[in-house]
This record gives structure tokens, C-alpha cells and sequence, in this order.
């Protein structure tokens, strides 16, 4: 690859009109990082070559013949809120911001699909079903700022996925331009709007969740649901974490339609928010851990589900049940409880500027205290050597079956990270630290990441060597190479350079 | 006027330059918004709802400057991307850094400060934002003002029989004695009606926002003339009809000069009248109305309150209107100081999204409470030819009253 040339420039602002191509320093250097954990030491390394923003699949055909041409990495950018690399470049190139792309195409409120273009945003589209009491239920964490294109090519994992189903059960159809610059539509079957068909391979999966590395959705017909009539969060507090994972099982064992989600807060998760008590509502000391069951439904749903919810986290379990001002103040809030870098702390507890970075794997009920154990272990070994680098901020747990609420989880420790004052040396040891993670999840049976991917260096070898060992890398290197034969969509993520050597 | 919105951070003092370092205080600021990463600033910003473009806005400004500080950036690169905000400190609300602890650390997020303190240095080393010719022109014919016949800027009041000294002060800035002259006309007939002894300055001295970002000394010595015209007039309490100025006064002004009275702004003071029985609205007004904030109060300053719970005391008015929280996302188009001038073509598309929005909700009327936001939507109105009506809180309130 060589770097972006100035006839290429020129090509790039006769497709797309000079107002939309930016070569200029600001807008490269603002879009070199995502949420993950970014050592500012490396920014230069992962700042494009050139910015674009796009208005119509036309322009995206047309970029994507021009970096063919001049062979020029494309990377796909939308909302830029995902916790994996998807939208770092790895080889500079060119970036292809799609948030331009932000038309509602249709909203059809009787076959119950809205057709947008991708760099719409979820706030944005469903700030309009609203109006006709629709929504669209998809519910990752970065709710108010993810955008439809951003869920699609990272996979999302969704909040309130064990009731209403993550994106991959959300996109009815799409429309991807390949690499090449081929326009094709992948679905459920011929319609856009038909969610099930035995026709074909199920191409669509193939293009959820591959980080930008096999084209890019330009149309996506989704799937809507009425807004519920009734919403329950409903927390309990435990005296231990091993209680709490009795109290999950026993709340996924009742079956219930209604229950969108379980989610487990551990010890240290809660000793995480009681250091800053403005930013959580006050627990008394006998809560050392926390569970909450989520009802979505019509009023009689969950009255009714309330009810068993109640007798057997309160009645059966002895659980606490923690009150409606937490039911109503943390859960609304949930969008909005990320981290702020002034809650790292050093040994001596005193204020270190840390990023939030959170590391998240599949894991099934079973395993969830192994898992805990191990991550803990190793998250708190690094905080000891690494001092004011790296904290622990705790564990969450939340169901994470589409549309049944038992069996496997998102786990996830959040971890603060010094990004600020990072060296490569100590870079080093957070790649490092982050393989060991990834490692005990495999080891527990799981997968390395529910929701954010595993494009990163620590998880990336893992991934496609161990997790994805027995034939299924192989086949991505297949796919990826006929797909896209210059290796110019998103290079560099998830090791897919090696089917080109 | 509680502390908590009055920002102050001091190594904004320290300039920036395309030859100068970012001191470390501002490179761990920067980095506490760049830290986030997850943009919720972003999705409020009306400017991003019209360009779609995250390198401006908080996030995008915040890590343009941690990028100088890395050597990635210029501060003459940003002659561009500085354009791009109202300061209507919207991201600034939003900002989790203190959504939920406040200012517990010490560290809210500022963006409105900064996006002033790079505007003032990008003209201090010659390299000016974008378009600031259009800026410079305005604010020298606001100055010329200050330097022609102290009469006309008080003609708007010439047959209203104003005192020029009182414990209660009348303060009129040069936008509204020169281009909005009804707003202080019918703040004026109103506090008279309600039996309110009060004067004028016979010369206000310059409040120009846009001088503020980019002679901050000028605009100071003018700030000191101010608050010293209106001690020697005996103020005690101190009335502003314009919102832009209410908020300079109660966080601006207070972070270099003592200011002996107390500030109020009109649609407060005249809901305590209204409280204390003091005014009357009899007349009934059948009209269908919604209400826009004005980002200087709602948003500044948290004030939204009094203009809602005087429309709603109209009688006769069908009144509709979203939340203070969701008008957060919204902007009339034309920013606190420079933004208009800086882009015209920008403000008039946020302009027209609002009048959209109030046409949705079934609206003849958009209500105001700020002269700024009735110049835009005059304008708005007049290159769109929409049918809704902009009109001020004050004018309701008059004709309600009973006053011609």
C-alpha cells in the first residue's frame, strides 16, 4: 500500500464533491480512535490519509473503485463508539465516514420495517417511530450516539437483546457495496421486508459484525416493535456475589416472557460506584452485590411477572429489594453511566485520569465465578505492577441469549486505563494483560467477546487462532480474499492480511 | 447567582499558537473529554445535526487541542472547524465528566470558554477563523455606536419618559435599542403598568459578545463601564431584556469585577410581578402558540421556568411545547456571539429545522424570549416563507395586559 496520492484526491472530490472530501489535519486526527483503550504515544500511526463523507450508495461504489484503483485502504467509520478497533485505521488510507448517510428511507407500520440509510442514528429514528408509538429495540450502552451502520458492521449486542434480539435478529435486509465496488442485497429472502426464507445461504450473518472488512452497508430495512406499555427494572441487593448467581439462576429459571433481562453487579462493581456516591444512588453496607431483573410488556405482563419476580428474589432468595428511586434513576440512566476519568484511583487512592475499557466475553451461567475469580486476579496483578496505569472498576453480567433470558452471559470487567501517560513499554503489558483475559474465557468455554469484537491485539491471536481454529478462519481468509481480491476494506483487523501472503 | 456556573480555568489564560506548547493542565483537560470517547456531546450539538461532522463540537475541539499537544495539529488548522459552534453549551450539559458528579472533581466540561479562547487566539496570531471579516465589520459598527451621539442609543425610550438613575435599572444593550426596539419598549410599558419606579442608562457601553472573542480586553473595560454607569446610577437591582447579556452579567462579569446590585432577568422579574398580583393578564389571546428557550437561559444557566409559566397564564392560549431537557438539542440558528456571521448557511438550516419542529406540534406562533432568537426566526420566516409567526414573550404579555 502506498500513501494516498493527489490524483487520487482529485478523484475522490470529482465523486464526491470537494465539500465532502477532507485532507485536512483536524478532521484525520480527530477520527483515529474509538472508545477502546488508544495509547496516545501511537496516535500517528492510526491517522487517515483523507476523510470522506459520502451521501449515497453511488458515492460509496465510486470510493471504493478509486481506492481498487490507486489500492488504497477504505475504512468504514459511523458512530465510532465501539469498543473494538472496527474503526481505527491500521494503514491509514482513506476514511469513509458514512454519518452523511442519514436518511429515513421508509417507515412501514404495517408490515413493521423502517428502511434507512446507515449513518442514521438510533436516537434520531427512534425519536420518529415514537410519534407513532413504534420503536426500534435495539439498546446497546452507547444508545444516545450509536449509529444503525455502526451496529451492523460491529455485530452489537444489544441490552434488551434476551427480549426483543440483537442486530443480527434486528436487519431484515441490507444493501452492502462489496470492495470492488459491486452493489448486491443480502436478506432474509427475495423482499427486503421478508425476515425468513429457506432460499440460498444465509449471506446476511456474513455481513453483520465483520468490522468493516467485507464492504459497507449503504441500506438496512430493520425490524420494529411496538413500545411497550410497561417497563420493571427491579434490583435486589445480596450479600455476596455467589448469592447473586443463585438469585440470576433462579430468575431465568421462572421462564418469563416478559424478562428482557438479568444482570449481575459483583462486589467490586458495587465498591466501584460507592467511591463516588454522587454518581450512584447510596446502597446501605449489607448490599455487596446486586441483581436486577428487567420486565418489558403490557401492564397485566408484568404485573404478573413483577409478582413472581418479587416472591422469589424477596420471599425465596432473601434478596433486598433496593427501592423504585433506583428503579427509576439507574435505569433511565443507563446510557449515561460511563465512567468519567477522574474515578481512577492509584494504591494510595488518590485521583489517576483512566480511561474506561471494558472487556467482555460470552461465558454461560455455569462458569460466571471461575471466570470472575480469574479476571479479577489478573486485572488486580496489573493494577499492583502497574500503579496508577490500570484499576479495576468491577463486573457485570447481563443475559445475553436472543430472546431468552437464561443461559449465556455478556460478562464483562471494566477496567481503567492510563491512556494519557501510557509508553509502549507499559502498552506492552496491557496487550498483554488483555490476551490473559481473553485466555480464561476460552478456557471457561466461551468466546472472547459478546459484543465488541475481537479485533484487538491481545484479542485478535486468540481469536482467530484458538477461538476460531477448527476451520473457521481458514474459511474467513477464503471468503475475505474473494471478496475483496486488493485487501483495501479495513486492513489489518483480525489477522485477514495473512490470506493475502 | 450560585457560583456553580461560573467557569473559570486558568490556563486558558496561557495562549495558544502554531508555535507555542499546550501547557500540561490544558493537554489533561482536553484529554478528560477525549477520554470519553463515546461522544454524547455529539448528539446533541445543532450544528452536528446539520453538518454530520464530528471533528467540531466538544469531543472534536477538545481532541483537536490534546492532538496540538501530541503535534498532530496547528492551532491555525482550526481556522476552519472553530466556525462550527453556537456556544449554546448544549455538550457542555451532556458531558458526563459532569452530568452526574457536577463539579466534584473540580473539572466540568467548558466548551464555550474554549471555543472563545481559540477564536481570540487564532485572531491573536493572525491567522483568524473563517470568515471573520463578516465578524469584524459587525463589531465595528457596534463600536462606532459607542463612539457616535450617546442619544441614539437611548431613542428607542425618546417619548418614554425614562429616568436615567434608580434603585431598579432598565439595562437596554445596542442590539435591542437599535434593532429590536419593541422588546425594551414593552418591557418598559409592562413594569410601568405594574407600578415599577425604575430608570436608564443614558449611555450603555458595548456588551458585543462577539468582541468578548476576540479583543477580551476591550469588551472589559466596557464591562467595567457598565457595572460602574449603573452604581453611580444607584442600582440595586439591575433588569436585562436580553439574554445574552443576562448571562454575561451573572457569568461573565463576575469573574473580574465585584458587582454591586443584583441581576435579574425580565420574564423572572415579571413572574414574581405576576405572583405578587402586580401584573394582569386579562385579555384573552386565542392563539396557538409553542415556546422556544432561548440556549442562553436554558442552557447557561438552567432557567426555564418563568417564560412557561407566563405563556401558560395567557388566557385563551393553546400552548404546546417540549421539555427544557429536549430543547436542549435545539438552537433558533443563531448562536450566543459570532456563529451567525461565521455561518450563515449553517444557522438558517438550524433555523429551519426548528421552525419544522414547531410546526409539527400544530403551532401559528413560535414564542421567544430573546431578541436574537426573534431576528433569526424573522429571517428564517422570511427566506422560507412559512406561515408561523415568531413573537416575543413580551408582546403576549403586553397585549394580554391590555397595553397598546
Amino acid at each position: 500500500m502506498e500513501a494516498i496520492s493527489e490524483k487520487a484526491v482529485t478523484r475522490l472530490e470529482d465523486a464526491l464533491g470537494k465539500e465532502n472530501v477532507y485532507p485536512d489535519n483536524p478532521h484525520r486526527a480527530v477520527r483515529a480512535a474509538v472508545p477502546s483503550p488508544f495509547p496516545v504515544c501511537h496516535w500517528e500511526e492510526h491517522i487517515p490519509d483523507i476523510v470522506v463523507l459520502p451521501k449515497t450508495t453511488e458515492e460509496v461504489v465510486e470510493i471504493m473503485k478509486i481506492a481498487n484503483e490507486f489500492k488504497i485502504p477504505v475504512v468504514p467509520r459511523a458512530g465510532a463508539t465501539g469498543l473494538a478497533d472496527g474503526a481505527v485505521p491500521m494503514r491509514k488510507g482513506i476514511l469513509l465516514d458514512i454519518k452523511r448517510m442519514d436518511e429515513i428511507l421508509e417507515i412501514d407500520d404495517v408490515n413493521m420495517t423502517a428502511t434507512v440509510q446507515p449513518g442514521l442514528g438510533m436516537l434520531e429514528l427512534n425519536k420518529t417511530l415514537s410519534r407513532i408509538g413504534l420503536f426500534y429495540p435495539d439498546d446497546p450502552a452507547s444508545y444516545p450516539c450509536s449509529i444503525i451502520g455502526g451496529r451492523i458492521g460491529s455485530g452489537g449486542w444489544s441490552l434488551m437483546g434476551s427480549g426483543y434480539g440483537h442486530v443480527p435478529d434486528l436487519v431484515i435486509s441490507m444493501e452492502v457495496v462489496l470492495p470492488t465496488g459491486k452493489v448486491i442485497r443480502v436478506g432474509g429472502g427475495g423482499g427486503r421486508k421478508i425476515r425468513k426464507s429457506s432460499v440460498g445461504y444465509r449471506l446476511k450473518d456474513l455481513f453483520i459484525g465483520h468490522s468493516g472488512t467485507l464492504g459497507v452497508t449503504t441500506e438496512a430495512t430493520l425490524d420494529l416493535c411496538k413500545k411497550p406499555e410497561a417497563e420493571c427494572p427491579a434490583y435486589f441487593g445480596t450479600g455476596s456475589f455467589e448469592e447473586s448467581h443463585d438469585l440470576a439462576l433462579a430468575l431465568e429459571r421462572l421462564g418469563l416472557k416478559t424478562m428482557t433481562a438479568v444482570v449481575i453487579f459483583d462486589n467490586e462493581k458495587i465498591e466501584f460506584l460507592r467511591r463516588d456516591d454522587e454518581a450512584y444512588i447510596p446502597q446501605p453496607k449489607e448490599v455487596v452485590s446486586v441483581v436486577l431483573a428487567l420486565l418489558y410488556g403490557s401492564e397485566g405482563e408484568v404485573l404478573a411477572a413483577r409478582k413472581q419476580v418479587f416472591e422469589t428474589a424477596v420471599d425465596k432468595m432473601k434478596a433486598t429489594y433496593l427501592g423504585d428511586e433506583i428503579a427509576k434513576g439507574d435505569w433511565a440512566s443507563r446510557h449515561d453511566r460511563y465512567h468519567i476519568t477522574y474515578h481512577g484511583r492509584n494504591a494510595a487512592g488518590e485521583v489517576s485520569m483512566m480511561s474506561w475499557h471494558c472487556e467482555d466475553a460470552a461465558i454461560v451461567h455455569s462458569e460466571l465465578p471461575y471466570v470472575r475469580k480469574k479476571w479479577h486476579e489478573i486485572v488486580k496483578r496489573y493494577k499492583r505492577e502497574y500503579d496508577g496505569y490500570f484499576d479495576d472498576w468491577g463486573m457485570f453480567m447481563y443475559t445475553s441469549n436472543p430472546f431468552k433470558a437464561y443461559g449465556d452471559y455478556l460478562t464483562e470487567v471494566d477496567i481503567g486505563v492510563n491512556e494519557l501517560e501510557m509508553t509502549p513499554e507499559i502498552w506492552q503489558a496491557f496487550i498483554k494483560m488483555k490476551s490473559e483475559i481473553a485466555a480464561v474465557a476460552l478456557e471457561a468455554g466461551g468466546s472472547i467477546s459478546t459484543c465488541h469484537g475481537g479485533t484487538r491485539p491481545g484479542d485478535v491471536e486468540l481469536a482467530c487462532h484458538q477461538e476460531l481454529a477448527e476451520g473457521s478462519f481458514d474459511l474467513m481468509k477464503d471468503i475475505k480474499k474473494l471478496l475483496d481480491p486488493n485487501n483495501i476494506m479495513n486492513p489489518g483487523k483480525y489477522l485477514l492480511d495473512e490470506a493475502y501472503q | 447567582m450560585s457560583e456553580v456556573y461560573i467557569s473559570k480555568k486558568s490556563f486558558y489564560d496561557t495562549p495558544l499558537g502554531d508555535d507555542k506548547a499546550v501547557v500540561p493542565e490544558m493537554r489533561r483537560d482536553c484529554y478528560a473529554v477525549f477520554a470519553c470517547r463515546h461522544k454524547f456531546c455529539r448528539d446533541v450539538c445543532p450544528v452536528y445535526f446539520e453538518t454530520r461532522d464530528e471533528t467540531t463540537g466538544s469531543y472534536g475541539l477538545h481532541t483537536s487541542i490534546l492532538g496540538m499537544a501530541e503535534g498532530h495539529v496547528a492551532l491555525s488548522d482550526l481556522q476552519d472547524t472553530i466556525t462550527m459552534c453556537l456556544e449554546c453549551g448544549a455538550c457542555e450539559l451532556r458531558c458526563p465528566n459532569s452530568l452526574y458528579t457536577g463539579d466534584f472533581y473540580g473539572q466540568s466540561t467548558t466548551l464555550v470558554d474554549l471555543v472563545r479562547k481559540v477564536r481570540r487566539d487564532l485572531i491573536a496570531q493572525g491567522t483568524p477563523p473563517a470568515n471573520w471579516d463578516a465578524v469584524q465589520k459587525y463589531i465595528d459598527q457596534d463600536l462606532e455606536k459607542e463612539n457616535g451621539p450617546s442619544d441614539a442609543l437611548v431613542k428607542w425610550a425618546d417619548d418614554l419618559d425614562l429616568p436615567n438613575a434608580g434603585e431598579t435599572m432598565l439595562f437596554v444593550d445596542y442590539f435591542n435599542a437599535g434593532q429590536t426596539t419593541d422588546v425594551p419598549r414593552n418591557a418598559v410599558k409592562i413594569l410601568k403598568a405594574a407600578g415599577i419606579r425604575f430608570g436608564i442608562l443614558d449611555k450603555p457601553y458595548p456588551t458585543l459578545g462577539e468582541l468578548y472573542e476576540s479583543d477580551k480586553e476591550k469588551w472589559m473595560v466596557y464591562a467595567a463601564q457598565n457595572i460602574d454607569a449603573l452604581a453611580k446610577a444607584g442600582a440595586k437591582t439591575v433588569i436585562l431584556v436580553n439574554p445574552h447579556d443576562y448571562i454575561f452579567f451573572v457569568r461573565e462579569y463576575p469573574k473580574y469585577f465585584n458587582l454591586p446590585f443584583d441581576v435579574v432577568y425580565i420574564t423572572d422579574y415579571l413572574l414574581s410581578l405576576f405572583e405578587a398580583g402586580k401584573i394582569t393578564l386579562k385579555n384573552e389571546l386565542p392563539i396557538n402558540a409553542t415556546y422556544h428557550d432561548p440556549c442562553s437561559l436554558n442552557k447557561h444557566v438552567l432557567n426555564w421556568e418563568a417564560p412557561r409559566t407566563l405563556i401558560e397564564a395567557i388566557p385563551g392560549i393553546s400552548y404546546k411545547a417540549d421539555d427544557h431537557i429536549r430543547q436542549w438539542d435545539y438552537c433558533c440558528g443563531n448562536g450566543l456571539n459570532s456563529f451567525k456571521r461565521l455561518k450563515p448557511d449553517v444557522s438558517y438550516k438550524i433555523g429551519l429545522r426548528r421552525f419544522s419542529m414547531a410546526e409539527e406540534v400544530g403551532a401559528e406562533q413560535l414564542i421567544v424570549a430573546c431578541p436574537h432568537c426573534l431576528d433569526q426566526f424573522t429571517e428564517v420566516k422570511a427566506k422560507s416563507g412559512s406561515s408561523l409567526e415568531p413573537v416575543h414573550i413580551l408582546e403576549l404579555i403586553a397585549k394580554s395586559m391590555g397595553i397598546d
